[in-house]
């Protein structure tokens, strides 16, 4: 392995930046995530840095049930982070539609039909420590040596 | 002037410092063992009771299943709200999460619960579909046909005249898989939960 290719694989392996899109939840795997910056979990302490612009970013977190207002866009979104990137489905509305998914509701879950889904983190909600987990243990399956093995 | 400065620097230049820097300072936290988790098995022998599914608010989160000789309940991540309340209804403490059992044995607490099984005639075109896939059915006549055309009338739900009828409605677990299999949403069950406490009980 080249030199430059383990110098990225450092730099990568400690700053991983984090995109969130809530494509129709409840609101409480949002709060998680944003539980995850707190003292207590403390997320950037991992080299983990959340972001709001998906240009920016490496992960993108997918949170919600998907509603018919999402369709075009998720895609469009997922198209604009740059490679490597990867997704993870936080909570049980992007894996089964979790209470939503009743007759007669216009969601349309699992996200995993619209963009790929690298990981899912099953709760209702999820702890940070599961969210922080799943990041983790994703990021060096995705990043690491990602231009060899491309 | 440049002795503070000095002294600012050295701090920045301790070893501890350095690696305070660079890695993680919490240690990982752990789940205390009083969080609810998804349910787990205690190892108590399943009874089909089904009071689980019949409790379970999240669609598609528990079944109960026979695997080689027993019942036993299924969790499936993904589905559960970890919200406890199959934890709670299991007469027999089959499932356990978080600190749950230990505050129903000691507060006495139980859910009690009601059911009523609604069938819009209008609606029910006599497929059998509710009939056979009721569990409570399944154990009074395994080999009820598809159609639900009962051969004894002991049965929770049959099909006569070709319109779904109740039987025993005192026998239905509130499982909702009728209402799951119907493919008109003819029939309706609703549930009705109580949490009941009674600390005086022996
Ligand atoms: S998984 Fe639960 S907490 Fe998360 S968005 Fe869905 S309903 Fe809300
Ligand atoms: S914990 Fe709640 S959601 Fe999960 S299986 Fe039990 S009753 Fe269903
Ligand atoms: S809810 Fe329906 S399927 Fe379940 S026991 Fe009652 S009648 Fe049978
Ligand atoms: S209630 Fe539904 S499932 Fe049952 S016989 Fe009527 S149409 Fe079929």
């Amino acid at each position: 392995m080249s030199l430059l290719q383990s110098i990225k694989n450092y730099v990568r392996s400690r700053s991983i930046h984090v995109s969130y899109v809530d494509v129709g939840s409840c609101n409480g795997c949002d709060i998680e995530v944003l539980a995850c910056l707190s003292p207590r979990y403390d997320i950037e302490q991992y080299g983990i840095y959340v972001h709001n612009n998906p240009r920016e970013a490496d992960i993108l977190l997918v949170i919600g049930a998907y509603t018919p207002g999402w369709e075009e866009k998720l895609a469009t979104l997922w198209e604009k982070i740059p490679e490597p990137k990867a997704a993870i489905a936080i909570g049980n509305c992007p894996i089964s539609g979790c209470l939503f998914n009743r007759p007669h509701t216009y969601i349309d879950p699992p996200v995993a039909k619209h963009i790929p889904i690298a990981a899912e983190v099953p709760g209702c909600p999820p702890r940070p420590t599961e969210i922080l987990a799943a990041v983790l243990a994703v990021a060096p399956i995705v990043f690491r040596d990602f231009e060899v093995k491309r | 002037m440049p002795f503070s400065l000095v002294y600012y620097l050295s701090h920045f230049a301790r070893i501890e410092w350095v690696k305070n820097f660079f890695a993680a300072k919490t240690a990982p936290l752990e789940t205390p063992p009083y969080f609810r988790g998804f349910p787990e098995l205690t190892g108590e022998l399943c009874q089909h009771s089904l009071f689980c599914m019949m409790a379970c608010p999240a669609p598609g989160a528990i079944d109960v299943v026979h695997s080689g000789k027993k019942w036993e309940p299924r969790i499936h991540k993904g589905h559960c709200i970890r919200c406890g309340l199959c934890v709670e209804a299991c007469p027999h403490g089959v499932l356990r999460s978080g600190r749950i059992l230990d505050t129903i044995h000691r507060e006495h607490t139980t859910l009690s619960f009601s059911f009523r099984i609604d069938i819009d005639p209008d609606k029910c075109m006599g497929c059998g579909n509710c009939a056979v896939a009721c569990p409570v059915n399944k154990v009074i006549d395994a080999q009820m046909s598809h159609g639900g055309k009962a051969s004894t009338d002991q049965l929770l739900l049959r099909v006569n005249a070709g319109k779904s009828e109740v039987l025993h409605m005192e026998k239905c677990t509130g499982c909702k898989t009728c209402e799951n299999h119907c493919p008109n949403e003819a029939i309706r069950v609703s549930r009705l939960l109580e949490a009941v406490q009674n600390p005086e009980a022996p």
